[in-house]
């Protein structure tokens, strides 16, 4: 009986295990002598593989035991089902700007400078997140060439700034808004008539578009993009440092994004919005006009998205078509998912989290040398494989997306009715 | 422009055109059952490119270089792994989400496609691989003589082979009996497993068929373009995607004329303005249709969806 109840797992485990084995186990060695190809046996090619990957592996089962006494002894319901917990949660959503804006805004004093980069890399990224989840959470419509838009910007402060001459550069963040979302409602136009799923391969394929158009211009840099001249735009402001500026102003723009997404959201449009997100039909016969709120939540995310792409190009001093590519895309896709659907905050959560674990993943091993309390605590081979891990990141984006979706496709920070809206429209 | 530049670019977008339609219908025929993008679907060629260079590794070490009998022989062991990989995206990515909002499984896709695109970098080649021409070279060397312009034997093997599979493919679902359960769960998957269909079996066929012809699509493409990368899957999948929905997604007819338009449209681009303008054009074929016929050229009759 037993046996039965494993006998499906166990037939998967030896169809995948003979599915992968050639590109696991096996090398491919090209005999350029007679432009053949030879294949050769080499067990340390797969092996170091799953070395690299052993870290993921305990955390997935520290997670995967978490979630079963989670579900054994029901401590987030009992949390849930805490009044003094429900109070001070509803107390703490209405003021919890007041408390983290001047925390988030002094973050450069107590901050290394690299430290501060950073954290303005990942504020761009939750900009990204927070407009990404206006069409693909809020909405329901999917987009794949998300990192279009955000090219968009950045190449229109670059070319803006090294072009026209008497350009201010502060007039490119408000230009680029319904610039953005102009460019989000032409797109929008021909294909959000018609099923959702067109609109996913219409960005996709504009941000291919878009990629090929900037490498082939010359007056655009081509393929190695354009460095400009007078690197960061925001050193003019009286000694502050440039990083700082930069900082400043990411999170100013972060929490007017989320201000104004969670106004939307909260209004009649929003409400629009989920309406079309549960279901089309129903939300078009009360009235709701679907074309014009699709169109709007559309072009709304594609100007936030123009946005953190002057931002970034104005930090950096550089753009390159490398910012449309897919996994771009995909990684500002992964970060909306993994934080929970239609939730802002959820998006500002994965944005984090996605961002920044891997890249303090990738400092770890340098601070564990660093310091030799922890050098002698932790072994060389565990420091290896995880320097070695931040080059799984795609590949972990990819199986966390398919385990969210079939474990939790509410996100991190979803209610339980999202997930039943989810799984059973 | 003479007449022979004329005719090879027409052969050159024909071919191009045959091999995007192998993978269009792929995506067309899932859609058609489903009613949802296989977004996988070109990672899984992708592995078919791959899977066809190891057999050949493999078979040159068990009995030696044979050309035209090991690339018969892999092209078959990458039909058999591409749809493995097809069976296992539907199973992991697919079936649990069927009922699902459309978003979900939408996802999962996308995550297969990253994974597995990934997995190929990490194990296999973060660089391209060349295929290994003594293999090819028989059928990219030889010509034949077609009026004033030259066809190679590969373009001649590509066009042939695509027929052949567009009249098998159309015997299939018209005349026998998986066609039938296949129309009847495009229409109504509750109803179809009222009367006895095997709905799940029927679906996973569907997925095992359309990958098993995106591999034979992959060596192609191998032999064609000569490299194979881990990112071939993406371009490619989105330009047969791309020639779907100019045909109409869901209706195999259509896949096929928006894969020839696609190819020659490619065609005229490389010729008139580079190839680095293909993307551009492409894409503005595809806006250009779907604001003149958002169904799709073909895609008018919504009945009859397979």
């Amino acid at each position: 009986m037993a046996m039965s109840r494993w006998r499906p797992y166990l037939l998967g485990a030896l169809g995948l295990a003979a599915m992968t084995f050639p590109f696991l186990w096996l090398e491919l060695r090209p005999d350029f002598a007679n432009n053949t190809v030879k294949v050769a046996w080499s067990p340390a090619h797969g092996l170091k593989f799953f070395d690299d990957l052993l870290p993921v592996f305990v955390v997935a089962f520290l997670i995967w035991a978490g979630v079963r006494a989670n579900r054994q002894w029901g401590w987030s319901d009992a949390l849930e089902r805490n009044a003094a917990w429900q109070k001070a949660n509803l107390a703490g959503q209405h003021y919890w700007a007041w408390f983290t804006m001047p925390l988030v805004l002094s973050g450069p004093f107590f901050l290394s400078a690299s430290g501060t980069g950073l954290l303005t890399n990942a504020g761009i990224y939750m900009v990204l997140a927070l407009g990404l989840n206006i069409t693909v959470g809020m909405t329901g419509l999917l987009v794949l060439g998300y990192a279009g838009f955000f090219a968009f910007g950045a190449y229109f402060f670059a070319l803006t700034q090294e072009q026209l001459p008497y350009f201010p550069w502060w007039m490119a963040a408000p230009l680029a808004f319904p610039l953005g979302g102009g460019v989000g409602y032409l797109l929008g136009l021909p294909c959000l008539r018609l099923r959702g799923d067109y609109l996913a391969i219409v960005t996709l394929g504009f941000a291919e578009a878009f990629r090929e158009t900037i490498r082939n211009l010359d007056f655009a840099g081509g393929d190695q993009g354009i460095i400009l001249h007078d690197y960061s735009m925001f050193r003019g402001f009286a000694g502050i440092h440039s990083g700082t500026m930069c900082y400043v102003v990411t999170a100013l723009t972060l929490f007017l994004a989320v201000f104004l997404v969670q106004r939307l959201y909260h209004s009649p449009v929003g409400r629009a919005w989920i309406a079309i997100r549960e279901n089309e039909i129903a939300a078009a016969s009360v009235g709701v006009p679907v074309v014009q709120m699709k169109l709007l939540a559309f072009s709304l995310s594609a100007a936030i998205a123009a946005v953190a792409g002057v931002i970034y190009a104005a930090k950096d001093g550089f753009v390159s078509p490398a910012m449309c590519e897919f996994q771009q895309s995909i990684m500002v896709l992964a970060m909306v998912i993994l934080g929970g659907l239609g939730n802002s905050y959820g998006a500002l959560l994965g944005a984090g989290l996605l961002y920044l674990v891997p890249e303090y993943l990738k400092l770890l091993p340098s601070t564990i040398q660093d310091s030799p309390a922890l050098a002698a605590l932790v072994p060389a081979s565990v420091r290896d494989s995880l320097q070695d891990l931040s080059n799984y990141r795609l590949l972990l984006f990819g199986a966390v997306m398919v385990l969210m979706m079939l474990q939790r496709p509410q996100g991190l920070l979803g209610s339980r009715r999202r997930k039943t809206e989810m799984l059973h429209p | 422009m003479t007449a022979q530049t004329l005719i090879e670019i027409l052969i050159n977008g024909i071919s191009r055109g045959a091999m995007y339609a192998l993978v269009a219908l792929g995506y067309t025929m899932v859609y058609g059952v489903l009613g949802m993008i296989n977004f996988a679907h070109g990672e899984i060629f992708m592995i078919g490119m791959f899977a066809c260079v190891y057999a050949l590794g493999v078979f040159s070490l068990m009995w030696g270089d044979h050309a035209m009998v090991n690339l018969t022989l892999a092209m078959v062991v990458a039909m058999v792994f591409s749809a493995a990989y097809g069976y296992a995206n539907e199973r992991i990515a697919y079936r649990r989400l069927r009922k699902a909002h459309v978003l979900a499984p939408l996802t999962s896709a996308i995550g297969i496609s990253t994974f597995l695109q990934y997995f190929i970098f990490l194990t296999v080649s973060k660089d391209s691989v060349n295929f290994p021409r003594y293999y090819s070279d028989w059928l990219t060397n030889n010509h034949l003589r077609l009026g004033p312009a030259d066809v190679t034997y590969l373009q001649v093997t590509i066009l042939g082979l695509t027929l052949v599979i567009m009249g098998g493919l159309y015997y299939l679902i018209n005349h026998t009996r998986m066609g039938i359960a296949l129309r009847a769960t495009a229409q109504d998957q509750l109803m179809a497993s009222l009367v006895g269909i095997p709905v799940n079996r029927t679906i996973a066929f569907t997925f095992i068929l359309g990958s098993a012809l995106a591999a034979i699509a992959g060596v192609m493409f191998s032999m064609y373009s000569n490299v194979l990368v881990f990112d071939a899957g993406y371009r490619v999948g989105l330009k047969a995607f791309t020639a779907a929905i100019l045909g109409g997604i869901g209706n195999i007819p259509g896949a096929v004329l928006g894969a020839m338009i696609l190819g020659l449209t490619e065609a005229l681009t490389t010729l008139q303005f580079g190839s680095e303008w293909n993307d551009v054009t492409t894409f503005g074929v595809l806006m250009l249709v779907l604001l003149l016929r958002p169904r799709g050229l073909l895609g008018e009759r919504v009945a009859d969806k397979v």
